[in-house]
Order: structure tokens, then C-alpha cells, then sequence
């Protein structure tokens, strides 16, 4: 019998590998596929990829830093004061720096339509005797597998 | 103690868990960089893991921009005030700092340029690095961090996402550094004052060169933590997936068909 399932690269994945060794699966008869998620090749000069959420802000935290100097400087003799117009020009940059990225990635660099949320980012597939198949089963559940399941051979 | 002994054997490594903090090379663009060096010296190179002279830089700027009055002069042109900017600023001082504010941003830049191609050749070379280390003051490994969990604390306190990640010298460095910040602008008398309704009374008591700095040392943590911790993130999976293709993928392993049964 062998058992099919899906797990996010996370310690959990290793842990249940590591108890499944424990309660009597070779090391042999455990094969793991990381899979690769679809996303562009990194370019040397181009930032990095949108999807890990740095390259997004990272105009929005540069702008946020310049406006909210210049504007804590001009607060000193606006009625509200530095700290009041430093945080509203931080916000004022960092919504701008979002907006122009956002703007580049969704309109200029159109990319095909990504999945969100869980990926399926492992396949593992155990090889065993089906008296161990509930066991390997629960295992499996309780470490955060995405999908399992059980295939016999006729 | 650590789970790889290095033999200096690889031509390039790509990281490296050590018990001060995990110190890895990875993909920047040069532009962000240079930009954090314009706005404090010293940040793009902390940035880059290049601590000592991000420090040194770092110390540059603080001491030689409140000696030539940078930080006032600043203030005084945003305001439109070009010749109180004139007035105050210190020609003793003045010149010095100009050459190693641009060398500061130029030398982040390069070395980006630079340091990306190093990581790409590292990253094909592949080679193991040590991703365990137990010592008697502390213990780093690789492992999954929220990247928001560690934003969010380092809005509260610059430094406490650095140490989130395990940066425990730019963490160190960032508190030091903001805690002195804090205190000599007087801002948190400021905020409560601000918290009382008191505006005006707000504003006098700041002092105006150290508050500026602090804008810069604030959003240069938040987004310090925040790269750390993704790329910190990658670096986790990308061990994790060596690792299961060298264990687990046996050449005897034989996929059977059959039926899906529940």
C-alpha cells in the first residue's frame, strides 16, 4: 500500500517524517518531491519577487522615510506639530510607494494569475504494510498535511 | 555546537547560522539600497550584513551631521528658510561629511551589484552550510517566522523584530541607537503631551536635530525585520527541500498504480 499526501514546507513536514522513521518506516520506503511553485525566474538587477511581499513595499517604506522627514521639519511651524505631520507624511509616502508598485506590477509588468493562499509544496508518498495505514494516516493529519490518500495495488 | 563542520572546501557559501544570527547572502536590489544609505550611512550596509562598516558609518553620521548642523539645515530649507539653513550650518564641519555621505551610498550600491552575482553563484554551487548552532549564551537554527508578527513589534520598538529574527548585533545597535534617539529628541514627552491635547507645548519641547533622525532608524527596522525574516523564511525551505532530496528521494522507491481507497 502507499499513501499519498501534500504538506507546505514547514518543520511539521520533518517532524512527521521523523515519527514515521520512529514508529518503523525505512528511511527507504519514504520518497519526498518538493515541488517547484510557479513563479518568474529572478532577474540579477530586477527586485525580488513580488509574491514575498519585500519588493512590494520597498518603495512604499523609502518614500515613507523621506516624507515623513520633510514633513516633521515643515510641522515645526505648522500648527500640528513635527510628530503629527512626520506620521501623516510616513503614511502619505508609504500609501504613494505602495501605489506606484502596485501600479508597475498590476498594469506595466503584467505576470500571469498566481494561486493564493495554501500552496501544495511537498508530495510525500510512503510505501507500507496496510496494517500501519491508519496509523500513518493520523500521523499525517495531526503534522498538517494539505491532502492524503490511500492507494492499494491490485 | 554545531550539525556541519566547515572545511573551507566550497568556493562560495551562501549562508551561515551562527550563534550571534543567521547571516545570509540573497538577492537585493541596488536602488533600495543606495536609497537607505541616503537616508542614514551605515543602513544599506546593515542591509547588506556588512555590519562594521555599517556601524562606522553609522556613527559617522550621527556625530559629524549634528557638529555641521545637517539635521538643522535640513529643517530650515524644507521650511523655505534658505538663508537661517545658510546661518546655521558649520563650515568646520561641513565639507568632510559630504564625501562619506556619498561614498556611503555609492559603496551600498556597488557592492549590491557585486553581491547579487556572489549569491548566484552560490546558489549553483549549492554547497551545505552549517544550519544548527548550540552554544552556552544562546541557540540559533533555521526555522518559519510570521513576517507581520515581526513588523508589528519592531512599530512598538525599533530592534525587537531584529531580535525576533536572531540579529542580535543589529539588534543591540538599532535599541542602543534608538534609545538615544528617543530620549534626546524628547519625543515621547512630545507624544504624551500630544496624548493630552497639548500641540503647542508639544512642539517646544522636541529638540529638532535629534527627531530627525529618528524617522529613518523607525521605518529602516520595520523594513530590516521584514526582509530578514522573509528571506530568513527561504532560506528555511530551500535547507529543508536539500535536505528531503537527499534523504528521501531512494532509488528503489517504486510508485505503484492502484485504487484510491478511503
Amino acid at each position: 500500500m502507499q499513501i499519498f499526501s501534500t504538506f507546505e514546507d514547514t518543520g511539521y513536514l520533518e517532524l512527521a517524517i521523523s515519527l514515521l522513521e520512529e514508529k518503523g518506516i525505512n528511511k527507504e520506503n519514504i520518497f519526498a518531491v518538493p515541488l517547484d511553485n510557479r513563479q518568474a525566474d529572478r532577474k540579477i538587477f530586477d527586485t525580488l519577487h513580488r509574491s514575498d511581499g519585500i519588493s512590494l513595499v520597498d518603495l512604499a517604506m523609502a518614500l515613507a522615510t523621506a516624507f515623513s522627514v520633510i514633513c516633521a521639519s515643515i510641522g515645526f511651524i505648522l500648527s500640528w506639530g513635527p510628530i503629527y505631520w512626520g506620521l501623516i507624511g510616513a503614511s502619505i509616502g508609504f500609501v504613494l510607494g505602495l501605489a506606484i508598485k502596485l501600479f508597475i506590477i498590476k498594469v506595466v509588468k503584467k505576470q500571469p494569475n498566481q494561486l493564493h493562499g495554501q500552496k501544495s509544496e511537498v508530495i510525500l508518498i510512503i510505501d507500507c504494510d496496510a496494517t500501519k495505514a491508519e496509523l500513518i494516516e493520523e500521523i499525517l493529519w495531526d503534522h498538517l498535511a494539505i491532502g492524503v490518500a490511500k492507494i492499494v495495488n491490485k | 555546537m554545531e550539525n556541519y563542520t566547515n572545511n573551507n572546501t566550497a568556493r562560495r557559501y551562501k549562508a551561515q547560522v551562527s550563534i550571534l544570527g543567521t547571516t545570509q547572502l540573497h538577492l537585493r536590489n541596488p536602488y533600495i539600497i543606495g536609497w537607505w544609505s541616503a537616508a542614514f550611512p551605515g543602513f544599506g550596509h546593515l542591509l547588506l550584513s556588512k555590519y562594521l562598516r555599517g556601524f562606522v558609518l553609522f556613527i559617522w553620521e550621527v556625530v559629524i551631521n549634528l557638529q555641521a548642523h545637517v539635521n538643522q539645515a535640513m529643517i530650515y530649507s524644507f521650511q523655505g528658510k534658505i538663508g537661517m539653513a545658510k546661518e546655521v550650518l558649520d563650515t568646520r564641519w561641513l565639507l568632510i561629511y559630504i564625501p562619506v555621505y556619498l561614498f556611503g551610498i555609492w559603496d551600498s550600491y556597488r557592492t549590491t551589484v557585486d553581491m547579487n552575482q556572489v549569491y548566484l553563484l552560490a546558489k549553483r554551487e549549492n554547497h551545505r552550510y552549517n544550519t544548527f548552532s548550540l552554544g552556552a549564551m544562546e541557540i540559533n537554527y533555521l526555522d518559519k517566522r510570521k513576517p507581520s508578527t515581526s513588523v508589528i513589534w519592531t512599530i512598538f520598538m525599533p530592534g525587537l523584530g531584529q531580535l525576533y529574527n536572531h540579529r542580535i548585533i543589529t539588534a543591540l545597535f538599532i535599541i542602543v541607537w534608538s534609545v538615544i534617539f528617543f530620549y534626546k529628541s524628547c519625543v515621547l514627552e512630545a507624544v504624551s503631551m500630544l496624548f493630552l491635547g497639548q500641540v503647542h507645548q508639544a512642539t517646544n519641547v522636541l529638540n529638532a536635530e535629534w527627531l530627525l533622525f529618528l524617522p529613518s532608524i523607525h521605518i529602516f527596522s520595520i523594513y530590516d525585520s521584514l526582509v530578514s525574516t522573509v528571506e530568513n523564511n527561504k532560506l528555511f525551505e530551500d535547507e529543508l527541500r536539500n535536505f528531503l532530496k537527499m534523504n528521501y528521494q531512494h532509488a528503489s522507491f517504486v510508485i505503484q498504480k492502484g485504487k484510491k481507497v478511503k
